[in-house]
């Protein structure tokens, strides 16, 4: 297991590394000038001067990206041409946002996909499972401005009976009522990003199901007369599951392109809402500093799911063999 | 699997032809409409006209007919898909073949990449991209297509793995056969069924990506695309705010997701005619 949890931790820093290195290399190999992406025009000629050494820009390729590596540990992402707040300090105030609407999201999905996807597959083929499987393929096609437009207009516009945007109704209120508000705005960006990515998780846990009820333990345990319920929750269930954890570490990454645009458009004051705002300002320290934030995010919350599947998988938890 | 059978269990699924009829459309639509029907540019008279006989789908803020927009978007997707799955196909194929038949160092060095590559955030990445080089309709389609390889990377070294082991391969390697006629010849040729499957999927993603990037204000302001027309919608406020085009966002969302699920239904229904197991 320890040996397991090693080559995931390398991973996750590895992918970490490549996306500084990526985030490094977009500005510096465009054919634009690095400089004017970096350092903000606006300000006077000697502060561009001493950002440009400040950056190391005089010196090689390899130079600069250790002075950028050296920069990022000390948490010094530059300046947001916008505000001229440090852009680390802009990011920290999103960035609660995006993980509490990633979060419930990611909960719901597992809460609700997970049985929808075992009833499915143990109902196959049946008028449940057919309907399920019309609903994932809409649900995977599906353009998340339109879903969220469709909330809008129906429960926003049409009826009025929630918020259309923000994440609170300004000024904030104090305790409980401040809890009940926030709740009451995360309705529909929620429920609009769970509908866009529980689809893959019904997916996987129906098809694993499907191939775990297969099984000859499966059989076995149906021979010797235990019913079906008690089978499928203590045989099945846990193999089952194991993919399914797997695929929805996975989808954390491509759910963040998700939460942009839904963030965008419910006005949603999370790293999401920042990166449409910066890409209209040409913020490009913020939108680095933006896609370095999610990258790590997304690589812890996929490194917890690693923990999750070595916890659940016997033939990780049990040996220093390779799952 | 021989051909024959290949078709016949592929006619035998209703929705994979839907799939293929919708695919069809919308190709023909993209490729022959806009010789019929002008640009629409410029300002029109009837301005936020609801969808009539002379304006199906009713006309935007500028008075601008939406169905021949839509029309122009059609031709934009499919421009902005072919060139994201040729790009896909240019880096993911050798790649999953490079790494599903040099087990060892090179194949592990290209299967990480690929992890780390499905890990990332790659509409973010895309973003900030396309927001630093600037949008054209051609900077945006190679950066979707850039970064559409891993998953085909993927597929591509599975099937590849299995393939390999086959005895026709080593039967190949036998004869002396060079490692890139292998490679290329009797590997590809096993495994394109995988392959195409994932190409038909990429075609989908990318037009989502390239709405979202539209969405987000970094497509081309000069060229019609679904995104752009839903762009302009939200931006005049036309989702929650008095009076109330409905029509105009409507229509052009449900043509990104109608195209998104033909070339979905299609690619179901090419895996499923070349897996015979899944059919029971």
């Amino acid at each position: 297991m320890a040996e397991y949890i090693f080559r995931r931790l390398m991973k996750s820093l590895l992918t970490v590394f490549i996306s500084i290195m990526l985030t490094f290399l977009i500005i510096r190999l465009m054919p634009a000038d690095p400089v004017s992406l970096m350092v903000d025009p606006k300000l006077s000629p000697e502060v561009q001067e001493q950002m440009r050494k400040n950056f190391g820009l005089d010196k090689p390729i390899y130079t600069q990206f250790g002075i950028y590596l050296l920069n990022l540990l000390k948490g010094d992402l530059g300046y947001s041409f916008k505000t001229r707040e440090p852009v680390i300090t802009v990011l920290m105030q999103r960035l609660p946002w995006t993980i509490l609407l990633m979060f419930t999201t990611l909960i719901m999905s597992l809460a609700i996909g997970l049985p929808v996807g075992i009833t499915a597959a143990k109902r196959r083929n049946k008028l449940f499972d057919r309907v399920v499987n019309v609903l994932i393929t809409l649900a995977i096609s599906i353009f998340i401005p339109f879903i969220s437009f469709a909330f809008l207009y129906l429960f926003g516009y049409r009826l009025g009976l929630l918020p259309t945007g923000g994440a609170y109704t300004p000024p904030p209120t104090q305790g409980f009522a401040y809890v009940l508000d926030v709740a009451r705005h995360s309705v529909l960006p929620t429920i609009t990003l769970f509908l866009g990515n529980s689809a893959t998780v019904i997916l996987y846990s129906r098809n694993s199901m499907i191939d775990v009820l297969k099984e000859d333990y499966i059989r076995t345990a149906f021979a010797k007369g235990w019913d079906d319920r008690y089978v499928t929750r203590k045989h099945a269930l846990k193999n089952a599951l194991i993919p399914t954890v797997t695929v929805t570490g996975l989808m954390i990454g491509s759910m963040m392109g998700g939460a942009i645009m839904t963030e965008t458009i419910y006005a949603w004051p999370g790293v999401g809402r920042l990166i449409y705002d910066s890409v209209n300002a040409m913020d490009y320290p913020v939108l680095q500093g933006a896609f370095l934030m999610l990258s790590i995010t997304v690589v812890a919350m996929n490194f917890i799911t690693d923990l999750v599947v070595a916890k659940i998988d016997p033939r990780i938890r049990l040996s220093g063999g390779r799952a | 699997m021989n051909q024959r059978s290949f078709a016949s269990a592929f006619r035998k699924n209703r929705l994979g032809l839907v799939g293929l009829a919708g695919v069809a459309i919308f190709l023909l639509v993209g490729l022959i409409a806009p010789i019929f029907v002008p640009y629409p540019k410029g300002y029109g008279t009837e301005i936020m006209v609801s969808p009539s006989l002379t304006h199906i789908f009713g006309t935007d803020g500028l008075g601008l007919d939406i169905l021949s927009e839509i029309i122009w978007g059609a031709r934009t997707s499919i421009y902005v898909s072919s060139i994201a799955v040729l790009l896909a196909f240019a880096i993911g194929v050798p790649a999953g073949l490079v790494s599903g038949y040099f087990r060892g160092v090179p194949g592990s060095i290209i299967d990480t990449l690929i992890d780390v590559f499905l890990t990332l955030p790659v509409l973010p990445l895309i973003i900030v991209i396309a927001a630093v080089v600037g949008s054209s309709i051609t900077n945006v389609a190679v950066v979707i297509g850039l970064f559409s390889w891993p998953s085909l990377a993927r597929v591509t070294r599975n099937a590849t793995l299995r393939v390999t082991e086959m005895q026709f391969i080593e039967a190949a390697r036998c004869l002396g056969i060079k490692q890139r006629v292998i490679l290329f010849k009797h590997i590809l040729i096993v495994i394109a069924g995988p392959i195409l499957v994932n190409l038909t999927l990429i075609m989908a993603t990318s037009v989502l990506s390239e709405a979202g990037l539209s969405f987000l204000g970094l497509g081309d302001p000069s060229t019609w695309s679904w995104g752009t027309i839903i762009k302009k919608a939200w931006d005049a406020g036309a989702i929650i705010d008095t009076p109330n085009p409905y029509w105009w966002w409507f229509t052009p969302s449900i043509s990104i997701i109608l195209y998104v699920v033909c070339f979905n239904l299609l690619g179901n229904a090419i895996n499923d005619a070349l897996n015979p197991k899944s059919r029971d």
